[in-house]
């Protein structure tokens, strides 16, 4: 059988790290990602890229579901051409286990090679440094609407500190091309500060600056993963990343720095015949002996069953995936594989403890000023003033967060209408489409008050670990008449009390940062209680931790039981941190691919 | 008939998400709505794909598509399996062969074809000829005989809608959209006057900025599972409008005709609807308002948008103090539609 040093399944931000780290240390690297390889106008022979400025990308024409036996059979769901075909690939979601699961498209994250970092706004924050001690930080407290020493609550310390994984924030800083600001971050930058500078900010962020100021929030450029000047790292050349089309869409121009031109293109340029990236290539599972995973069962780009083996396995195709192929391969030998990773066992871990992100904002249309929000990067003043550890006690919060302003959100007309009135991304076009009212003059009307008027403020927090939340097979069975994953997910009450404070300081920063703005004229608000907005941070379900009985995965994202299979997608986390989670995947699969060059290969 | 090759990486791109599977089971015919044999893929409207072509030279980006054709042999296809095509896009009794991309079961042929073009087609296997098992569309000749069909960007001959319905969405999407005020009037009238010699996407004829245009073609490709929905609402709109004033045509009715149907219509109350044919007229009213805008405002290779004039409605109509525009949606678009001096479409 065909056999790599490091098999790696996934492209994104999890995956492409350890693939750029170990053809560093001139490893052989085999890459395989379930999507295409859709390439820059650099990359493509006649100048045209395959992603396009073209609204219709980002969300496309309809669809209607046909899974039978779930809630919204027959409803209509719209998706960017790189997320899954639901009606092939479903993922199921309910609040609970009695409840009906609908088809989301919530939580998938984009299949192509870079993965989630193609479509994503390219938010780029660290975690605060107590966001990896949040045990110890709350131990002893008594906290609103939650009992802390609770059986299904289970709060953990990170096997790593801040100051372990400050380096490697700082490579893929470095490596992957971030710009934005140091000062006014909570976070120690030790090893340097390797951001480009920012852009000048859209004009509208100017009143989320004034706000932040007037509360004395201390803001910063929000670091975005997209490069301002050339990159030599990537072998990048800068030039004018600000369009509308930002969240969402891939970029043409390879400006955004996604994993594909940041890490894997330099690496396979860097180091030829190190990396093989076979795209199109979906995993359907992994085999096992004793301890040792042997074999990586996929599928060609025409479906064609193929086998390949490495003597390391790295599974990073994003959390929920990740976790349906181990259980997935758990199923084909529930004897060995089964057993090694405690599938269905009283006491496993696997799947357990998913998390997504407490979030929320406040939004205003602005009254007698307009700007043009088609020039923009997704956001441009972000503030630590909610992650302060006085902030957090003074509020009795569990944990703190982020908050940003967005930038790039309904700039264009037809997003604008496809956002109108939704909580998510199940809900694209009700409102605009039942909104009938809007018509002729009042849609001018409506036009006047909204496009280019809308400024929102958004928090990012941590969501509580509670055992009642999970990943889990579904017998829904995909086009590969594999097994759906279902998503089980509630808030717990003390998320509401964390997202009703943070919503307040964001309603804070608009009042006093729109002049003559109200309440009355702000829509303040969470995903608490609303939806499914699994938002797209999909974290937890193979935590790591320090023992076998509190986590799947030990401090270097290897399963506990087996010698040579690591997981390193979001789905390591034990707790979700206060902050959009791409960079601290990426920086924690640079520690991991640096182990696994060093110690173990 | 030019032929190129695009390699075999990106021939996989387009087909691996769509058409690879286990399950033949008929997972994307909508309940019914696509037939079931095409219905087994994944979006098959995509098929054969359509990209822009580019030879170096911007004018023919917007004028010429590169066109895919695929063909997905049956998992036991040996090595002797062969497939060919005809039609219309080269003289009709040419037969040119599929070429097998890598090991795969994917056949593909890249031809080069004009833009705002529509073409008939049929796949050859030894001495039989089938229709495309992959795309939905199929063009009836009058004598009967059937062929897959497909058509290029910003395509403006009709396809789906006759004219009474599309004279119909004409009228109806005119209401919902923002360009039937007087303002809007003079800024189309005066849009339409305005010569663009370079514009490869203009369509002077259709004042409602292409909205019934791209109707016409996402009704045929993307949101085929909507055409019966369409045409059964459609007549049953058009016997409502002529009983309700059997003297005029409905191009000719006063809007206020329309603008009663459009309230009717969205209270789900309609005196006259057959609600046995179509149980939902306000939910087909909120389908046509999606189509609507998205058709006003989409990139006009969709047809809709023509000559990116709902873009340069906005653009006009929000400027600052000094004039400036405040959506200035041309910078980040291609050229000759935009300006942007890095993107290439």
């Amino acid at each position: 059988m065909e056999t790599f040093d490091a098999v790696i399944i996934g492209s994104g931000a999890g995956g492409a790290p350890i693939a750029y780290k170990l053809a560093e240390a001139g490893k052989s690297v085999l890459v395989l990602e379930k999507g295409p390889l859709l390439r820059t106008q650099q990359d493509s022979p006649n100048g045209l890229s395959d992603f396009k400025r073209d609204e219709l990308y980002g969300s496309g024409p309809e669809k209607i579901h046909t899974i039978s036996g779930v809630a919204n059979t027959g409803a209509a769901f719209y998706t960017s051409h790189i997320e899954p075909d639901l009606n092939d690939e479903p993922h199921l979601y309910s609040h609970n286990l009695e409840e009906t699961p609908v088809v989301t498209i919530e939580g998938y994250t984009a299949q192509v090679v870079g993965g989630g970092t193609q479509l994503y706004g390219a938010v780029s924050l660290r975690f605060a440094p107590d966001d990896f001690r949040l045990a110890s930080v709350n131990a002893g407290r008594q906290l609103p609407e939650i009992d802390l020493n609770s059986p299904d609550i289970s709060i953990l310390d990170w096997p790593i500190s801040y100051s372990e994984l400050e380096s490697f924030y700082a490579m893929a800083e470095k490596l992957v091309g971030i710009n934005g600001s140091v000062q006014g971050q909570l976070k120690p930058f030790p090893s340097g500060n390797f951001y480009q500078t920012p852009l000048p900010p859209n004009p509208i962020s100017t009143h989320a600056k004034a706000g932040m100021d007037a509360l004395g929030m201390n803001p910063y450029r929000t670091p975005l993963a997209v490069i301002t000047q050339d990159h030599a790292e990537s072998g990048r050349k800068a030039g004018d990343p600000k369009t509308g089309f930002v969240n969402r869409y891939g970029d043409p121009m390879g400006f955004k720095s996604n994993t594909w031109v940041s890490l894997l293109r330099p690496a396979i340029r860097k180091w030829p015949g190190r990396i093989t990236l076979r795209c199109n290539c979906v995993v359907t599972h992994l085999s096992s002996n004793g301890s040792r995973v042997t074999t990586v069962h996929y599928r060609s780009p025409d479906g064609s069953r193929r086998e390949v083996s490495g003597k390391i396995v790295v599974v990073a195709c994003s959390a929920i995936e990740s976790v349906r192929l181990l259980m997935l391969s758990a199923e084909e030998d529930r004897p060995g594989f089964g057993a090694k990773i405690r599938y269905e066992e009283n006491d496993s871990l696997l799947g357990r403890y998913f998390l997504t992100h407490c979030f929320g904002g406040a939004e205003v249309a602005i009254k007698g000023k307009r700007y043009d929000k088609s020039i923009s990067l997704d956001s441009d003043w972000a503030t630590d003033f909610c992650a302060r550890p006085e902030f957090i006690q003074q509020e009795k919060l569990w944990a703190g967060g982020a908050i940003y302003n967005n930038t790039s959100d309904q700039a264009l007309p037809i997003s604008l209408a496809r956002t109108h009135r939704s909580t998510d991304l199940d809900t694209l076009w009700l409102g605009f489409a039942g909104d009938t009212g809007l018509y002729g003059d009042r849609i001018n009307g409506w036009l006047d008050a909204d496009f280019g008027t809308r400024l929102s403020v958004s928090f990012m927090a941590n969501q509580i670990p509670w055992f009642q939340n999970h990943i889990r097979l579904s017998n829904v069975r995909d086009k590969w008449n594999r097994k759906s994953a279902h998503i089980v997910k509630d808030w717990h009450p003390h998320d509401g009390h964390v997202m009703r404070t943070l919503a307040r300081y964001c309603e804070e920063i608009l009042l006093k940062g729109v002049p003559g703005t109200t309440p009355d004229d702000i829509e303040e608000g969470s995903v608490y209680g609303n939806g499914v907005r699994i938002a797209n941070h999909i974290l937890g379900g193979a935590r790591f931790g320090t023992n076998r009985n509190n986590s799947v995965l030990d401090k270097q994202c290897r399963v506990w039981d087996f010698d040579n299979l690591y997981v390193t997608d979001g789905s390591f986390m034990p707790t979700s941190g206060g902050a959009n989670p791409t960079l601290t995947i990426q920086a924690n699969a640079f520690r991991v691919g640096q182990h696994l060059a060093t110690q173990v290969l | 008939m030019e032929i190129i090759e695009l390699g075999s990486q990106h021939l996989f791109d387009l087909c691996t998400k769509y058409l690879a599977r286990d399950d033949d089971s008929p997972r994307h015919s909508y309940f019914g709505a696509i037939p079931a044999g095409h219905g087994r893929f994944s979006e098959g409207w995509r098929f054969p794909v359509i990209e822009p072509h580019c030879d170096g030279d911007d004018a023919t980006r917007a004028s010429r598509n590169d066109v895919t054709f695929i063909y997905m042999a049956p998992p036991d296809a040996g090595d002797g399996f062969s497939v060919s095509i005809r039609g219309t896009f080269d003289a009709l009794y040419v037969r040119t062969p599929l070429k097998r991309v890598e090991d795969s079961r994917y056949f593909a042929l890249t031809v080069v074809l004009p833009a705002g073009c529509c073409y008939r087609y049929r796949f050859i296997l030894g001495d039989t000829e089938i229709l495309d098992p992959i795309n939905p569309q199929i063009t009836v000749e009058d004598n009967g005989t059937e062929w897959s069909s497909f058509f290029t960007f910003a395509t403006f001959e009709p396809i789906t809608f006759e004219r009474w319905e599309r004279i119909i969405l004409d009228r109806l999407t005119r209401h919902i959209l923002p360009f039937n005020t007087q303002e809007a009037r003079e800024f189309l009238e005066r849009e339409v006057g305005t010569p663009r010699p370079n514009h490869p996407y203009l369509h002077r004829f259709d004042i409602s900025v292409g909205v019934v245009n791209f109707l016409d073609k996402l009704l045929a490709r993307e949101e085929r599972h909507q055409l019966p929905a369409y045409k059964t609402c459609l007549a049953i709109i058009n016997r409502i409008l002529r009983q309700r004033n059997p003297y005029l045509e409905p191009r000719d009715m006063p809007r206020d005709m329309f603008k009663l149907l459009y309230d009717e219509m969205a209270s789900g109350n309609v005196p006259g609807w057959d609600y046995n044919l179509y149980s939902g007229p306000s939910f087909f009213l909120q389908m046509l308002r999606r189509h609507a805008w998205t058709g006003a405002f989409c990139h006009p290779k969709y047809g809709g948008n023509a000559g990116a004039t709902g873009w340069r409605y906005l653009a006009e109509r929000y400027k600052d103090a000094d004039g400036n525009t405040l959506f200035d949606w041309a910078r980040s678009i291609e050229p000759p539609l935009g300006r942007s001096t890095e993107y290439r479409g």
